[in-house]
């Protein structure tokens, strides 16, 4: 995927990504001010605590996560001189912002990631259909120089990506729950296979999606085995169960092999060199996300784990570990020059703050986990966690900065 | 007198009798004697004709090549008269007249004035002198006895504003013989300072026709610091712009803005709202007023052009932003987040872009708009318990607290009995939860009592010296709060029984060395709020519980005398560990037994004391 081919559609995007990533973190950073100085919530007024949670984990996962899969999604469809790509991603921005103020304003469905409704709602799923007809309009115009295999493949998204402006509006309805594990009041093993699932799809399609050239033959049966684990997936979810289930446990433990599957399919690609750090990183914090995923599900573990910091820190594994890695690996190869030489420098000491973060919060949770002591005692150990937790975020906004800003100093991308 | 310093006292001057005329008369005086007078649809007229007037004569007195001195002075004392004749009208038709005129006026004078600018002032240096009549501008109309005077004095003291405008303006150089200028439309200036002027008058607006927002930040007592905060900001302005930027000053006076229309919102940040908001207003306003002479790029300086630019920036970003700010607020009570948020994207983008992108700028105000018009006014329930869940929902309680007790696990010991999974899962919506950063609520209705609960979100810190929870006092200045302690008390019967029966049936842990020196931080940290530092049932909460904290020294002590089975210890820990269901009193159900003893042992060391 050559730099030249990145449009101006793919710069907006990683630009807004990287500048929705300094916002999450600063937000971030504000709710561990926050949980240390309680009272300097006094100074936003009506917006406490719980109504910033939710601006954090939507930027988040809208505006950081999301954004280079769009990037993604338009280098598979060729967007590259759409001159609607780039407002395109500025509509999704502003419907983003609208939801932050929606979101401290107090309106919220209580669903977490799920949380637009109203006006803000009404944007989103605008912005997502525009979106969607830059992505039809590139197809028709380029359908005719692409393989059989690639058209049909992307005429099938297109599909699916139409029907995702109602989904999100039944997904957000209050009316609507998934299946929870009685238990613990979470999500069922099975529940968590299906959606890692989605993530292991996307990590086989990405290399050949990108056009990388083959070293190797490809592992076609690994395909088989994906399908293989979706029907278990829809069958364990049919059949209900809880976390001491042994269905349930090893049903989730079908991920772990793809810790090994996934590395060795990419093997079999030339990537570019400026691809390197990031999908290596990406590899180690999908490894770690996954095995912990799988031992935190553990009777014994859960029920020690649910509810405390230590679920915390497996949130900021998925988010600050495994897809913010994941997109710094999209973004460095679609881009563009300038975006991929910001991103080029940083990244030890993002994935050093991350793990340190993570690993703090990973001890704290287990602690609060033996008793329900510190909720009132508030002992040192929970303190120097959370002191630590806001210094590691510091660094991360730190770095994000650094990075959105050099995205900003070139603008002959677009 | 040096020339420079000639010309800059006589362009403040200028400013300052332009602006105070502005803000004390168009916007105030005239329109009080106005409202006196008529009302309804005529009211409007007569203001749309002050609007027509100001737009229209700008555009006609810069394509004339006119804009000079003679004009200036001309338009400044037609002002002046009409203040002088507005409390001697009293029908629609002569108001409407006098508005039309008086739009006119100040139309072509405001225009004129940049014109005068650009021509006698340096473009760095100069600021300083706008800056300087800006604020002697906002100064003036703070001063209390202006400020609070009846219209008909106000009227008098604009037409001496305006009379002082006009002797600035005599004395200063008047425009040469000049080609005509460019005319270009300034696009730029005008999306960003119309999104200020369209933010202000929303939020200026909001708080002025909202008694205690107006009270907390612009009432009476205080004018003076409003109008020392006017004259500083307005100065620093001028000094800021005469070393550059007019964009990040521009940025600047969004945030401030924007920080002031979100802390106005709220009682506990409206006083800070009070001093920012006059900072950002005079940052603005010095900035509008310095652009077309000084400001923009100076390409082309003839007078005429500076006229033109005047007439596009004035015409649509000041009457018509205003205008439209104004009409927009017209039913609100509070200045809606999403008219900030707007602003700012137009401000930051406008300044920030090196290239407009119209196809852009038209998505994001296509979805702002879309956002506004498709935003749905929330149900409010009868029930006071659905109102309480939404309360729930709407601070964000859920990423702190679960309503989810684990059935079979050690939850139930402290938490109380869990409920059947499926009334969960029927909840609309579902209300677990994924996280404690403190107690379960969902029987938190057997454990505290509405007093409690009322005490604690007012001042969680004053309970629980360590607690992380947010204050929520805000809550209880209108029905949320109350709605709020409803919900999580909705099931209080059940709960305090099912609260009893685990008191009844607990047993402490053997083999524990009580030891009340230690419980004497226990006591300090957790009980003096209630039964104050000496235990004698007056600290600062009691007088607000319904059952009256008990005098731990002297009692009555009908709970916690000793069971014929138990030692009296273990009786007072049970209270202490599980509270008094159905009373003030709460219970400590994360505390170790140890602790438990080591504060038992105190209460009983209190209660032998004479």
């Amino acid at each position: 995927m050559a730099f030249e081919d990145a449009g101006e559609g793919r710069v907006t995007a990683a630009r807004h990504a990287l500048g929705w990533l300094v916002l999450a973190n600063a937000v971030g950073v504000w709710m561990a001010a926050l949980l240390l100085w309680p009272s300097l919530g006094s100074l936003t007024g009506e917006a406490g605590y719980g109504r910033w949670v939710p601006v954090h984990l939507n930027v988040q996962l809208y505006g950081w996560t999301s954004l280079p899969l769009l990037c993604w999604l338009f280098a598979i469809h060729q967007v590259g001189s759409s001159k609607w790509a780039g407002p395109a991603i500025w509509g999704w921005s502003a419907a983003l912002l609208l939801g932050a103020v929606s979101w401290l304003s107090g309106h919220t469905t209580g669903k977490i990631f799920l949380d637009w409704s109203g006006g803000s709602l009404l944007a989103l799923m605008l912005a997502q259909g525009l979106l969607w007809w830059v992505l039809a309009a590139a197809w028709r115009r380029h359908r005719t120089g692409w393989t059989k295999l690639k058209r049909i493949a992307t005429a099938l998204g297109l599909l699916m990506l139409a029907g995702v402006p109602w989904m999100l509006a039944m997904a957000t309805s209050p009316s609507t729950y998934p299946p929870f594990d009685k238990t613990t009041g979470g999500p069922t093993g099975a529940s968590l296979l299906g959606s890692t699932l989605s993530v292991v799809a996307m990590l086989l399609m990405l290399p050949a999606s990108l056009g990388l050239s083959r070293a190797k033959p490809s592992k076609r049966w690994l395909w088989w085995v994906f399908v293989a684990e979706f029907v278990t997936f829809i069958a364990l979810e049919a059949k209900g169960g809880t976390h001491f289930s042994l269905p349930q446990i090893i049903g989730l433990g079908l991920l772990l092999p793809w810790l090994w599957w996934i590395p060795s399919e990419w093997k079999c690609f030339d990537w570019p060199e400026r691809s390197i750090f990031w999908k290596r990183s990406m590899l180690v914090w999908w490894g770690l996300l996954t095995v912990a995923g799988w031992l935190e599900f553990l009777p014994g573990v859960l029920d020690r784990m649910k509810f405390t910091n230590g679920l915390v820190a497996h949130a900021h594994l998925a988010m600050a570990g495994f897809t913010s890695s994941f997109g710094l690996l999209l973004l460095t190869l679609l881009g563009g020059e300038k975006i991929c030489s910001s991103l080029s420098r940083g990244g030890l000491i993002w994935n050093a703050a991350v793990g340190l973060h993570v690993l703090v919060l990973m001890i704290c949770g287990w602690l609060e986990g033996g008793s329900t002591s510190w909720i009132d005692g508030h002992p040192l150990w929970r303190e120097a966690a959370f002191i630590i937790r806001f210094l590691c975020g510091l660094i991360m906004l730190y770095v994000a900065a650094f990075w959105w800003r050099g995205s900003l100093s070139n603008s002959d991308d677009s | 007198m040096n020339r420079k310093l000639s010309s800059g006292i006589s362009v403040s001057l200028a400013v300052a009798g332009v602006y105070a005329y502005f803000l004390l008369f168009a916007q105030f005086a005239f329109l009080g004697l106005l409202q006196a007078k008529v009302s309804g649809e005529g009211l409007k007229i007569v203001l749309s004709m002050m609007a027509l007037g100001g737009v229209v004569s700008g555009f006609v007195v810069s394509r004339s090549g006119k804009s000079g001195r003679t004009a200036f002075i001309v338009a400044m004392l037609s002002c002046a008269v009409v203040a002088r004749c507005s409390p001697l009208t009293d029908s629609s038709f002569l108001f409407a007249m006098l508005s039309l005129v008086m739009g006119a006026s100040l139309g072509t004078a405001t225009v004129c004035l940049a014109s005068l600018i650009g021509r006698n002032l340096e473009p760095g240096s100069g600021c300083l002198w706008v800056g300087l009549g800006t604020g002697l501008a906002y100064g003036c109309c703070n001063i209390p006895v202006v400020f609070m005077a009846s219209p008909a004095v106000q009227a008098s003291v604009s037409a001496a504003f305006a009379t002082l405008a006009a002797l600035g303006g005599a004395k200063l150089d008047d425009l040469r013989g000049e080609m005509p200028g460019v005319k270009a439309i300034p696009w730029r200036a005008i999306l960003v300072f119309g999104a200020l002027v369209w933010m202000d008058s929303a939020a200026f607006y909001v708080i002025q026709h909202a008694p205690e927002l107006k009270d907390g930040t612009w009432g009476p007592e205080r004018l003076w610091r409003n109008a020392a905060v006017h004259v500083v900001a307005a100065i620093f302005a001028g000094f800021w712009l005469s070393r550059g930027g007019w964009k990040s000053l521009c940025v600047t006076a969004w945030a401030v803005l924007a920080l002031a229309g979100w802390w106005v919102n709220d009682a506990a940040t409206r006083e800070w709202a009070g001093w920012i908001y006059p900072a950002a207003v005079s940052l603005y306003s010095t900035a509008l007023v310095a652009w077309p002479g000084l400001l923009a790029v100076r390409t082309e300086s003839a007078g005429r052009s500076i006229a033109s630019r005047a007439a596009w920036l004035f015409g649509i970003a000041g009457w018509i932003g205003s205008a439209n700010g104004i009409g927009m607020v017209e039913s609100l009570q509070r200045v809606p987040g999403l008219f900030l948020i707007l602003a700012g994207l137009v401000v930051v983008g406008g300044t920030s872009l090196k290239r407009l992108n119209r196809r852009a700028a038209f998505v994001v105000l296509f979805m702002g708009l879309a956002a506004f018009f498709g935003r749905k006014k929330p149900s409010v329930s009868t029930d006071a318990v659905e109102r309480g869940r939404q309360v729930y929902l709407s601070e964000g309680c859920i990423h702190c607290h679960s309503r989810y007790v684990r059935p079979g696990s050690a939850d139930e010991a402290v938490w109380g009995r869990s409920a059947d999974p499926t009334l969960t899962a029927a909840e609309k919506p579902v209300l677990i939860g994924n996280r404690r950063q403190g107690p379960d609520l969902l029987r938190v209705g057997g454990r505290r009592s509405e007093g409690w609960l009322r005490a604690h979100f007012l001042d969680p810190r004053l309970l629980s010296p360590d607690s992380v929870m947010p204050a929520y006092g805000h809550l209880f200045q209108d029905q949320r709060g109350g709605d709020l302690i409803t919900f999580l008390r909705q099931n209080v019967a059940e709960d305090v029984a099912e609260t009893q029966a685990r008191a009844a049936s607990w047993k402490p842990a053997a083999n524990l060395q009580p030891d009340a020196s230690k419980g004497k931080l226990l006591f300090t940290n957790s009980c003096i709020a209630c039964h104050g530092a000496g235990g004698r049932g007056d600290g600062p909460l009691a007088q607000d519980l319904k059952s009256p904290p008990r005098n731990l020294l002297v009692g009555p002590f009908s709970w916690t005398l000793a069971r014929p089975d138990e030692p009296q210890l273990s009786t007072v820990m049970r209270v202490l560990k599980f509270g008094l269901p159905g009373t003030d009193m709460p219970g400590h159900e994360t505390w170790s037994d140890q602790d438990l003893a080591d504060l038992a042992a105190l209460v009983l060391e209190l209660r032998h004391q004479p």
